[in-house]
């Protein structure tokens, strides 16, 4: 048994689908084993770390607050598309979290670090 | 290399019926046993849930790909961990399960059993390569 490097990619809207929701669920369940986790947000999955949601309006959970959750658990290695920010005119200022922004290539390199990677 | 053996955790993101995630996920595990290779273990997750209900009733000349998975993994003898907490949200329920929580029915079909999402740690730390579908 040996801990792997585990990156875990969130490209999808905060709502519409639990694919965010269920993302950090097992992000936090997975820290409490694993302390190599690297998070990333590509694409409309940065939308999930913009302030202001009120999801109730739709019926769905408001789990946005979790992400402050990351940094209790220890999880620093959080890492932003930042074309995808570019793209959808946000900045990291308007994140809830604090991020590290990477450029498509620097993005790569992460990605490529991880020895396991799991996507929602 | 050819006669190497990889161990595999496979990841299920996808319900029996309606999108190809899961039967795509049981034929690579089908071909990667066929192949002599090893499954450590299936976690099922989302909509992957679905994949353990006793409940789901194709017709008969359809595929019913919780019976596959049921069949595969006795065979070759490896566990079927279904997410507690994705399972309760989405109406699959353990006996335990619906005792505790007062519900008339309960709809998990053996060999799947409900699980955390440490059994996903597990599954991940002690494999040579995680396949998500």
């Amino acid at each position: 048994m040996t801990e792997k490097k585990m990156g875990i990619i969130n490209r999808c809207l905060p709502h519409g689908s639990a694919h965010g929701r269920e993302s950090l669920d097992l992000t936090l369940a997975m820290s409490a084993f694993n302390e190599s986790i690297s998070l990333f947000f590509i694409g409309d999955g940065v939308y999930q770390l913009l302030a202001g949601h009120s999801p109730a309006d739709i019926l769905q959970k408001h789990y946005q607050p979790l992400f402050k959750m990351l940094e209790l658990y220890d999880i620093e290695n959080i890492y932003v598309c930042s074309a995808s920010l570019r793209q959808r005119r946000l900045t990291t200022e308007m994140l809830i979290i604090e991020v590290t922004p990477l450029a498509r290539e620097q993005l790569q390199v992460k990605l490529a670090e991880q020895q396991q990677l799991l996507s929602f | 290399m050819d006669n190497q053996k990889t161990k595999f955790s496979v990841v299920v993101t996808g319900a029996p019926y309606g999108s190809q995630s899961a039967s795509s996920a049981y034929q690579f595990c089908a071909a990667a046993t066929l192949a002599g290779h090893e499954i450590a273990g299936v976690f099922f997750y989302q909509e992957g849930v679905l994949n353990a209900s006793q409940l789901v009733s194709p017709a008969t000349d359809e595929i019913n790909l919780p019976d596959l998975w049921a069949t595969l993994a006795k065979q070759y003898q490896f566990p079927l961990e279904v997410c507690v907490s994705a399972a309760l949200r989405r109406g699959v329920v353990d006996q335990q399960e619906a005792k505790q929580l007062s519900l008339a029915q309960f709809n998990l079909k053996s060999p799947f059993v409900l699980s955390g999402l440490g059994q996903l740690a597990e599954l991940s730390a002690n494999c040579d390569r995680l396949v998500q579908f």
